[in-house]
């Protein structure tokens, strides 16, 4: 009977409009339960093993459900999970409509001409960026994928230089766990470092007003710089070597 | 006064939700249902904050249903319990079946065809006023929403009381 039902969700995908085809995921958009709605398939990867590729997508299937709801318990904003199918791993969210990538956001403020320097009309969100992240680091959610794709700007009500305006949805949570170990944290704002900094040119100082923010927002900052510096000096030691 | 909605991802299945006011006959109802003379789900409207929550309740259930994986024994229970946040079922009937005493009662059925007959059936079973369903907000405790589903303060300031009991309801074979 289950080859049967993964047909009833895959025959709904094929009319579904596809939005992004990722190396592990396909994300689509359409009507479900009468809303717009956001589905994220993960397929199957044909060089695994069944078995072993069947257990790994199940497990981020699960690890993105679980934090999503550990998430929003602790007023962090993510979107809203509608149902899972766990035999065909299609999660069904909250589409958050009227929102770009914080990634987007950044490209076109970079591009436009703007009177005064960029960082001040990306310090808001840098500020916001950086304080979301410690609420979820303090809740004890490392996300595993931290990059500026995998943060929604909501766009409607959105006024330029103002923090309070600002309304952030986290997503791609398929890499995450739970732990309290500030290593774990400091890799992660890690990976969003190198990954901010390599998508976006020129935003050291930008990156340090996210960091700031964070110190100032999270409970245990502290000890997750410490390590931050630590994994930044490995990482270092490690290109000089290789 | 009714909703009819056709599941999407099982076209040939269609929900439909009809609200009452003012029954009284309750009592006699539940009976009914579990001895199997009304094939319905029974609800306590006061439980439900938008239609959408029963919707989520009764597309999981068809799909645990196609799938051979239901928790309970029929299509109508497996619905209650989708709706409770518990895992226990029979802490789900008390909490989103109707008790005896309830006046009002959000009567839920899955049709694979022409509905119209049990609609007309199920209504003159029900000593009581038929409302629409957008009535369903004014019936709705809130405060025992919140204390059921363990909402808290700061979820709600990232969005509506229905956000949180949905996600509750989809992630709570993982959660
Ligand atoms: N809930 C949502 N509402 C609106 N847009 C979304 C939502 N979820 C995802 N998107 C859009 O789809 C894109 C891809 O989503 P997501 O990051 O979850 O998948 P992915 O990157 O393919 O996953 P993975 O990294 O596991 O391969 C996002 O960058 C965003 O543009
Ligand atoms: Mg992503």
């Amino acid at each position: 009977m289950e080859p049967e039902e993964s047909m009833a969700v895959s025959d709904f995908l094929i009319k579904g409009n596809l939005l992004k085809q990722g190396a592990e995921a396909r994300v689509y958009r359409d009507t479900f339960l009468g809303k717009s709605t956001i589905i994220k398939e993960r397929f199957p990867k044909k060089y695994r093993h069944p078995l072993l590729d069947e257990k790994l997508t199940h497990r981020r299937t699960v690890q993105e459900v679980r934090s999503i709801q550990r998430c929003r318990k602790a007023g962090i904003p993510t979107p809203v999970v509608h149902f899972v199918d766990y035999t065909s791993h299609c999660i069904f969210l909250e589409d958050i409509v009227d929102s770009v990538t914080v990634r987007d956001h950044i490209v076109s403020t970079q591009q436009r001409p703007h009177p005064g320097p960029t960082l001040e009309h990306l310090a808001p969100l840098a500020a916001k960026v950086g304080q979301i992240i410690a609420k979820m680091h303090d809740e004890d959610v490392v996300h595993g994928d931290l990059t500026t794709s995998n943060m929604l700007l909501r766009t409607s009500g959105y006024v330029v230089g103002d923090a309070a305006e600002l309304s952030l949805v986290l997503i791609d949570f398929g890499l995450s766990y739970i732990s309290a170990l500030p290593e774990d944290k400091g890799v992660d704002l890690y990976v969003l470092e190198k990954a901010f900094l390599s998508t976006h040119p020129n935003t050291e100082a930008l990156f340090q007003k996210l960091l700031k923010s964070y110190a100032a927002s999270s409970k245990k900052s502290s000890a997750v710089i410490k390590k931050l510096d630590e994994v930044r000096l490995r990482g270092r030691k490690r290109s000089m070597v290789g | 006064m009714h909703t009819s909605h056709q599941l999407e991802l099982y076209p040939k299945q269609t929900v439909t939700q009809l609200l009452f006011k003012g029954v009284k006959n309750s009592a006699e109802l539940r009976k009914s249902a579990m001895e199997g003379k009304i094939n319905a789900a029974l609800i306590n409207p006061k439980m439900i904050v938008d239609s959408f929550q029963v919707l989520v309740a009764a597309n999981k259930a068809v799909h645990l249903q196609s799938i051979g994986k239901m928790k309970t024994r029929g299509l109508y229970s497996e619905i209650i319990f989708n709706l409770s946040p518990a895992n226990n079922i029979s802490e789900a009937f008390k909490r989103f079946g109707i008790s005896d005493s309830d006046d009002s009662v959000l009567v839920v059925l899955v049709a694979t065809d022409d509905e119209s007959q049990v609609l007309a059936d199920i209504t003159e079973k029900v000593d009581g006023q038929q409302v629409p369903v957008a009535e369903l907000p004014t019936l709705t405790d809130v405060m025992q929403i919140r204390k059921l589903y363990k909402v808290t303060p700061q979820e709600e300031k990232i969005g509506s009381l229905l956000d949180s009991v949905v996600c509750r309801m989809a992630t709570k074979d993982v959660v």
